[in-house]
């Protein structure tokens, strides 16, 4: 055949280098509603559920059991269960149904009720579903902060510069898994630098995740995973019992945590049951809300190829973030991996969370180059930083990021760079040279930064574990270098754990320590001129970027 | 210190047994007494007064000068399980009945040694533990740090995995 120039020209378009796929429900290729989830339905005897979605009890696996036993309000779920599908979809969009209506009435419905019910919704209406469910008022954001050489104090400079653009929580993860004492260290100094009371933490296999959170080195974790399918779960090496204990054991140290699911994840590990992606992703939600965790990290996440490449994939994600809040949870809404060659598609796709505005809209926008982004990428990155701000700017939306001057930007990560050799040297750790710090000063990325002895480094990382360097000698190190406000940054953190105020659901820090979480800072969203509303100095904040011409600029 | 509030905790969940029937229903009582979150949270700005170190310190003797003369260490920054509940307090009254229970199970474990946790964790893993091991630990729990819920919560575990195959073959 002859080949149309005009096929030829869109068949290089950057959408076509994306994988697509026909529904196929009988592997779990399916975004929603699929033929083989599920009806709704519970039975309650003796104050038990003796049968749920249509499965009896003594067929249940240990997932039933548990969201049987832990998750779903027995004193509701008759009267909601006995509800029109359509009508609680209806409400879920009714401006003048209050979200604690609504949350009080989640309580009592299955897995396979809340899937029917957000069914009927399309992307407008979970929109602005959303707008109203999530927990906390005021938006939020969170990034990623990493490096392909683990270089510890390029990580210091772009946490700083990280924090001052306005992410109030940040993840690190490793190239090398025995760099990740230095990872966490680099990235408490460089946040606090940028600005006292962002919260970090540093993803790694789960007991060394804590074991850091123990020492103070973090503050709080996230990934913490969770799956819809009994085998697959197990896979993962946990059980929703161990992975409970595991979120109790978070809190006995005052650290806040999250757990981790997202459509996809059990389809890519080859058992889904037959079922679709929505519904055993909510599944996922109420194994957390029965884990009595505050919230969730989902939206695909590491998965975003398998819901993104099957019809209404995108949609299904939007969902799985508004259940995640319909149970009261914090929601870390994902946009956090390479999904799209195309700039459109990733930009369509995280409109779903930035517009409704989610705690955290990204989890997280790597706030390094994609190269260096060692979670697999990230659907918005360092280069779009100023297409972002722009979007805040155009939608009058506010997006969690604040536009910044290059001369604080550059002042910011030298001083982090700074805090961190003297950190370094205090602690006996190998030296933090001047040129390294001038590098990471004026650096995009890992390439513009002088190699470090690695092997060394290594060693010296796991030597500061066995030694049990703590939170508090990084306290001691930096105020002993003349780093006093860092110093004094560093131990607000720590005090945070005594208090244990930010163990409450959506919890950030502002930058004069103040706890912001959803039982102080509400989500009251009831219509127009109501809820968060972006005005007064934080508008100003957006729409001042440094491009925009002033009057001033003209010589008339 | 672990030995120190080992004991308060023996002593506290022994009072507490004697007072009620079912002291895992309800968190011990407030210092306050019925805490409301509008008013009371966050703790450590509106009621700086109920919040304890282990060591029995206010948030406000946590200063750096403490820190540098080596007065206060590392075991100071630690939540008690007193304040553990009164955050579970709070969660249960915004209705969070279930953050309120996990809340009321990490007061237990503050009592538990770092490395004991991070083992108790991984025996709950799949495939780990005999039932036998699991109900150990269970006793453990109980009768050592007086962690009742998580006891209950590991037996619960151990009955769960037999009947689905995922204990140690």
């Amino acid at each position: 055949m002859k080949r149309s120039r005009r096929f030829e020209v869109l068949a290089a378009r950057p959408v076509n280098q994306d994988g697509f796929v026909v529904e196929w429900p009988e592997v779990g290729l399916i975004a929603m509603n699929s033929p083989n989830d599920p009806q709704p339905g519970i039975r309650i005897e003796q104050g038990r559920v003796v049968e749920l979605d249509g499965k009896r009890r003594e067929d249940f696996d240990m997932i039933d059991q548990f969201i049987a036993d832990y998750a779903i309000d027995l004193d509701v779920a008759p009267r909601v269960m006995a509800m029109d599908s359509v009508t609680l979809a209806r409400m879920l969009v009714d401006v003048n149904v209050p979200r604690e209506e609504i949350v009080a009435l989640t309580r009592g419905m299955t897995p396979a009720k809340i899937v029917e019910v957000v069914g009927h919704l399309n992307v407008v209406e979970m929109m602005m579903a959303l707008q109203k469910m999530r927990a906390r008022r005021t938006p939020s954001n969170q990034c990623h902060v990493t490096n392909l050489r683990d270089n510890p104090v390029l990580l210091a400079a772009d946490a700083a510069e990280a924090a001052v653009r306005g992410f109030d929580e940040q993840e690190t993860t490793v190239g090398v898994v025995r760099y990740a004492p230095f990872n966490a260290l680099a990235l408490l100094v460089g946040s606090q630098t940028g600005r006292g009371g962002v919260l970090t933490q540093c993803a790694l296999e789960e007991a060394t995740e804590l074991l850091l959170g123990m020492r103070g080195l973090t503050s709080y974790a996230e990934t913490i995973s969770v799956y819809g399918t009994e085998q697959v779960f197990v896979d993962g090496d946990d059980t929703p019992w161990s992975k409970a204990f595991l979120a109790s054991a978070y809190a006995s140290r005052g650290l806040k945590m999250r757990f981790t699911s997202g459509t996809g994840s059990e389809v890519q590990m080859g058992y889904a049951e037959g079922k679709s992606m929505l519904y055993l992703e909510t599944r996922c939600v109420m194994i957390t809300k029965g884990a009595g965790v505050q919230g969730l990290q989902n939206g695909s996440i590491s998965c975003i190829g398998i819901p993104g490449a099957v019809p209404s994939g995108i949609r299904a994600v939007l969902a799985e973030n508004l259940i995640t809040t319909m149970l009261d949870l914090e929601v870390a809404s994902g946009n956090d991996q390479t999904f799209s060659h195309s700039d459109i598609r990733r930009t369509a796709r995280m409109l779903m969370q930035m517009l409704p505005g989610t705690d955290f809209i990204f989890s997280g926008f790597s706030a390094v180059p994609n190269y260096d982004n060692m979670f697999a990428g990230s659907n918005f990155d360092a280069e779009d930083f100023d297409d972002y701000l722009i979007l805040q700017r155009d939608l009058m939306v506010d997006g969690g990021l604040r536009p910044v001057r290059e001369e604080e930007i550059l002042a910011v990560r030298r001083r982090a760079a700074q805090a961190l050799q003297a950190v370094f040297r205090e602690l006996g750790l190998p030296p933090i040279e001047d040129e390294e710090v001038e590098a990471a000063t004026y650096a995009h990325g890992s390439k513009e930064m002088p190699p470090r002895k690695v092997a060394e480094d290594l060693q010296a990382a796991q030597e500061m574990l066995r030694r049990g360097v703590t939170g508090l000698d990084v306290v001691r190190a930096l105020a002993k270098h003349g780093y006093q406000d860092i110093a004094e940054r560093v131990l607000n953190m720590l005090k945070q754990r005594v208090s244990g105020d930010y163990l409450q659901t959506s919890a950030i820090i502002t930058a004069d320590f103040r706890v912001l979480s959803a039982v102080n800072d509400p989500n009251d969203y009831r219509g127009p001129n109501t809820g968060y509303r972006l005005s007064g100095a934080r508008w100003e904040e957006i729409k001042n970027i440094p491009q925009a011409i002033r009057p001033e600029d003209f010589d008339v | 210190m672990i030995d120190e509030s080992l004991v308060q905790q023996v002593v506290r969940e022994v009072l507490k047994s004697l007072g009620r029937q079912a002291p895992e229903e309800k968190p011990a009582p407030a210092v306050g007494g019925g805490l409301d979150p509008a008013r009371d949270y966050p703790l450590a700005t509106q009621r700086p007064e109920l919040v304890r170190t282990p060591g029995g310190r206010r948030l406000d003797e946590l200063t750096l000068e403490r820190v540098m003369s080596g007065e206060i260490t590392a075991d100071e920054f630690r939540i008690t399980p007193e304040t553990l509940r009164l955050q579970a307090e709070i969660a249960a009254a915004v209705g969070r009945r279930q953050l309120a229970e996990n809340l009321r199970r990490a007061a237990e474990l503050t009592a538990i040694p770092d490395e004991r946790i991070l083992e108790i964790y991984n025996a709950l893993r799949p495939y780990r533990s005999t039932k036998a091991e699991l109900l150990a630990i269970a006793d453990e729990l109980e009768s050592r740090y007086g962690a009742r819920i998580n006891a209950a919560f590991i037996r619960e575990a151990a009955e769960v995995y037999e009947r689905r195959g995922r204990l140690k073959a």
